[in-house]
């Protein structure tokens, strides 16, 4: 008995140690996105705007890149925490005991 | 340590002493060379380096250089020491494969929270990790690490193929290519690199403003009240301190494993 607490504990750090390194790398992993897309985005925009002369380009790129970024994580890392969070309605279900 | 602060801390600047706060800057981070050979000379930070090194291989060697099966000692240390990095930073990252990288992350981790610490022990009372120079090698080495055995396990093209997670649609995917390639290159060890720096030179800041405040407030005036809540932050940060110090150097250690991983196998 008590041998099945100590490795149902042994799992349960194991899935926190490896919750915060995937928490570690997603987060930085965003945060680099959120910088390098305004910066690619930004140089492009910058030698384009040096190309014909209009200064503008280089802000309007940064925030091109911001959005793309953005975007970009909302489709990689948005859905994470929906698949593992029950829905309302299988919570209520449960609740009701309506099964 | 040169400048204002030495005046003060010599002892005779103190509130309405007619002398203004010398305020800690970055000409705390520059220290007068013990020595000078060329155009190279030796500080206090290239000091401590070597003796954090020193003090993670000596470590290591006295606990196991005569390993016994039921360990006794230092190597009981040793031991909890090679676990904890191995159970809380290599294995959730890398799994039991991963177990031939326990040298590197282990040799890492210490040296890293070896360096920071010494911001905290009297005497040393500074953070070798708070002058970038010293950082950067440490990146180095594990940016060219993960970029060789991404190479090696992927090959070069499916390695920079599998930066983009499949899936995306092929416009997207084009659109994605210079973010991707800026932030894989250039970002990530950028961030690596800036966190521990940023967050080490911020900490050993706040601790010198703190203490250098305490003892120039301290006179038989209102400044009494000023300098007991000066000294009572200077005790707050450093206490989190000793916790930054061990977290930064956990950071450190579980990102490379992160990095390494990426490596092996493509990120799905």
């Amino acid at each position: 008995m008590s041998s099945g607490n100590d490795a149902s504990t042994q799992a349960q750090k194991r899935a926190a140690a490896q919750g915060r390194a995937q928490g570690l790398d997603i987060g930085w992993t965003v945060f680099s996105y959120l910088l390098a897309g305004m910066a690619a985005y930004g140089a492009i925009g910058w030698l384009i705007g040096r190309a014909v002369h209009v200064s503008l380009l280089f802000p309007i790129g940064m925030l091109v890149g911001l959005a793309i970024s953005l975007g970009f994580i909302i489709y990689r890392y948005g859905g994470q925490g929906a698949v593992t969070r029950p829905s309302p309605e299988a919570t209520q279900k449960e609740m009701t005991g309506d099964r | 340590m040169t400048g204002d602060v030495g005046v003060l801390a010599s002892g005779g600047c103190h509130l309405f002493s007619g002398c203004g706060f010398p305020a800690p800057g970055l000409q705390d981070f520059e220290w007068k060379p013990f020595f000078t050979i060329g155009s190279f000379s030796f500080t206090k930070p290239m000091l401590l380096a070597i003796l954090a090194a020193l003090v993670v291989i000596v470590f290591f060697w006295v606990a196991f250089r005569s390993p016994k099966l039921v360990p006794r000692g230092m190597q009981n240390l040793g031991e909890i020491a090679i676990l904890g990095v191995r159970d809380q930073i290599l294995r959730p990252s890398l799994g039991r494969k991963g177990d031939s990288y326990l040298p590197l992350l282990v040799s890492l981790f210490f040296f890293i929270y070896i360096m920071n610490v010494m911001e905290l022990i009297p005497v040393f009372q500074f953070p070798v990790t708070s002058r970038i120079g010293f950082v950067w090698p440490l990146v180095f080495i594990v940016y060219f690490l993960y970029l060789y055995l991404g190479v090696k396990n992927q090959g070069a093209w499916g390695y920079l193929r599998n930066m983009i997670p499949p899936g995306v649609p092929a416009p997207i995917y084009i659109i994605l290519v210079p973010v991707e390639l800026l932030r894989f290159f250039v970002f990530q060890p950028f961030t690596l690199g800036v966190r521990l720096f940023g967050n080490m030179f911020a900490g050993h800041l706040l601790l010198t403003i703190f203490t250098l405040a305490s003892w120039y407030l301290l006179s038989l005036s209102v400044g009494l009240l000023y300098a007991a809540g000066s000294f009572a932050l200077a005790i707050f940060v450093f206490l989190l301190e000793t916790l930054v110090t061990l977290l930064q150097a956990f950071i450190f250690t579980t990102l490379t494993a992160t990095y390494i991983a990426s490596s092996v196998e493509p990120a799905h």
